[in-house]
């Protein structure tokens, strides 16, 4: 039998740093949290996508699809599985659970919390509990970001209950549903009470978050919106630092222009993050200058900001030397070269729809994802109100077409925020028969 | 109390950050902890919460056939370098103990778990470090499930199970009455933050006996 070999403290220091190194190198689609288990690394099997629902087509519900990528599969490239939660509350974002076992899933409008068994069957998702108090029990509205921790996730939303602004907080559940404390986003000392991503970095025990805007303006029609001058000055223009550990705001950085996905550089012997602006469309980085602060720099323009190409999602690749970013506006998906992340370079783009919005990659990078829809009254109109999930190729050159869904014609709603899924785990134990569950007293 | 142990037994590896001083922060209430049937390596039945009550514990799931250095491995080292700091405190050693609990009965027998404990089994100094499994799956899985620890057969691609295990390395922390207030993951088991939430527990509960 082998015995587990005691570490002295520097080999235990060693064991510890190639552990981070081993979850943030090993990452796929990389708005994981770096907590997140089962991390697929080979070919992945399944795609979530979490729908918003369109009124007239299908149920017109909000839902989570499930769509078969394995090549291998018969069903490849087709919609094997829906589960509609029965209304339309302009289905967002959503986020795995530590384990990977459940995906929170949360509507922008009507602040619901869903929470989808993927473990028992993961090409058959179960919804097994809503929560619907959440503005209730801590005035925030807008469930946006769901990022686990530890037996927890924090859930970051966009705004509250009082005025419809973007002052906001975060919430953090225990992964069984249960409240365990909000944090108000700060306000004063440059810091603006909007909110957004979050990002941790567990080897500095930091924390970003971004800031986007309240639901007055996310849930008012793009067209209006950009002719009210008044409405147009409240998008967040901060990011803020924080002892991950406490949950306490240490800095308040400027970052103009609605900084939006945060995204860590998974490469064990770097110490920074991105994030693109959409407003002003530009690369940002945040890392430590040399006294050890953190700081927020403009590193990179994405396309012309005069078109306002509106840059919304990031994809970053698990070597931390690439960048994905999708422009929504004018459809494009660019390619930034981020081996001196102090000077980003775009080195390939290509128009991919009409409107696209998400982007997620496999943890090898060859296979790229991507959705159309930003907000239901953010989405264009008409014939360019494309709406579907675009599998590619990437070879390092050219994204090359892979399959498509279109999530019009299959009646399913508008395309958001996507996921990715295995098959090949299978829960120890799950046809034990077990001793009824007692809690300590 | 703990501090001043420490400069002459140090052996934690150091943080790349300042952590928060203990008692500067809240530990929140995330769940009560679970309860259930365990063997203690004399193949004596328990109840984990007599185990647990009264003292400040550190749960780790574990199993001994694993051979990830940086899974199981890593929570026996953790602890273990705890316990070498902790052993200069007799005070606060006598109010914290250390629980390593398979996840697989059918293997990890009481003897499987004595031999794999060795000493740290049977310490007379520092605190105590009980080594359990469960009688049997039956047992086990409430646990798990209460818990919220993980664990997933690896299958092939036929389906059929591939004989490994994969699981999200977990450890609890354990207040004297009964409530997990941290739940620690490979990405944040540095034995100087375990210290500091054991500290802040401690202070915590001089301040109730005040």
């Amino acid at each position: 039998m082998k015995l587990t070999r005691l570490l002295s403290p520097a080999a235990l220091l060693l064991a510890w740093l190639s552990v981070t190194a081993c979850f943030q190198a090993a990452a796929d689609e990389t708005c994981n949290s770096p907590y997140i288990a089962s991390l697929i690394k080979g070919q992945e099997d399944l795609v979530y996508v979490w729908t918003l629902g369109e009124p007239g087509l299908g149920d017109g519900s909000d839902k989570l699809v499930t769509i078969d990528v394995n090549p291998k599969s018969a069903t490849y490239g087709k919609v094997i599985h829906t589960v509609s939660v029965g209304r339309r509350g302009e289905a967002h974002h959503m986020g795995f659970t530590d384990d990977r076992r459940y995906l929170w899933a949360g509507g922008l409008d009507d602040s619901n919390i869903y929470v989808f068994d993927v473990a028992a069957d993961p090409a058959k998702p179960r919804l097994v509990r809503t929560i619907s108090d959440l503005p209730a029990k801590t005035g925030f509205v807008g469930p946006h970001t769901f990022y686990a921790i530890p037996g927890r996730m924090v859930v970051g939303a966009l705004s509250n209950t009082k005025d419809g602004s973007g002052v906001t907080g975060m919430t953090v559940f225990s992964n069984q549903g249960k409240l365990i404390r909000s944090v108000p986003m700060p306000v004063g000392g440059g810091g603006d009470g909007y909110g957004y991503d979050i990002g941790i970095n567990p080897r500095k025990n930091v924390m970003l978050t971004s800031s986007f805007t309240g639901k007055t303006n996310y849930m008012t029609d793009l067209g209006k919106l950009v002719k009210d001058e008044a409405a147009m000055k409240k998008f967040g223009n901060t990011m803020v630092v924080w002892d991950a550990k406490s949950l306490k705001p240490k800095k308040v950085l400027a970052v103009p222009g609605s900084p939006l996905e945060i995204r860590w550089s998974l490469n064990p012997k770097d110490n920074w993050a991105v994030v693109a602006t959409a407003l002003t469309s530009k690369i940002w980085l945040i890392k430590q200058d040399a006294k050890g602060a953190w700081q927020a720099m403009e590193v990179a323009t994405i396309g012309d900001p005069a078109k306002i190409p509106l840059p919304v999602d990031i994809s970053i690749t698990h070597d931390g030397k690439g960048l994905w970013v999708n422009t929504f506006m004018d459809g494009k998906t660019h390619y930034f070269d981020l081996s001196d992340p102090e000077h980003p370079k775009q080195t390939y783009e290509k128009v991919t729809g009409k409107q696209v919005n998400m982007i997620s990659q496999s943890w090898d990078g060859k296979r790229v994802y991507i959705t159309s829809s930003l907000l239901a009254n953010w989405d264009k109109k008409g014939e360019d109100n494309e709406q579907f999930l675009r599998a590619f190729n990437w070879d390092g050159k050219e994204l090359t077409p892979a399959f498509e869904v279109d999530f019009i014609k299959e009646k399913l709603g508008r395309a958001h925020h996507m996921k990715l899924g295995t098959r090949h785990l299978k829960s120890a134990y799950a046809d034990e028969p077990v001793e009824r569950v007692a809690r300590m007293q | 109390m703990l501090a001043a142990a420490a400069g002459a037994h140090d052996v934690l590896p150091p943080l790349e950050f300042e952590p928060p001083a203990p008692g500067s922060y809240r530990l929140d209430h995330i769940m009560p902890a679970p309860d259930g049937t365990v063997l203690d390596v004399r193949n004596r039945r328990a109840r984990l919460s007599a185990l647990t009550a009264g003292r400040i514990t550190l749960l780790s799931f574990v199993y001994t056939h694993c051979s990830d250095e940086t899974g199981c491995p890593l929570a026996y080292g953790v602890m273990d370098a705890l316990r070498g700091r902790l052993v200069h405190d007799p005070a606060a050693a006598a109010r914290v103990q250390f629980i390593s609990l398979s996840f697989d009965p059918q293997r990890d027998t009481p003897e499987a778990m004595k031999l794999y404990g060795g000493d740290r089994a049977a310490a007379r100094q520092g605190p105590r470090w009980h080594f359990l499994t469960t009688p049997s799956p039956r047992e086990l899985k409430p646990l798990l499930d209460g818990f919220g620890q993980d664990l997933s057969l690896v299958l092939d691609e036929e389906g059929r199970p591939t004989g490994n295990l994969s699981h999200v390395l977990k450890v609890f922390l354990i207040d004297p009455k009964s409530e997990v207030r941290e739940i620690y993951s490979t990405s944040y088991l540095q034995p100087r933050m375990v210290l500091n939430d054991i500290q802040t527990l401690l202070l915590e509960e001089g301040s109730a006996a005040h």
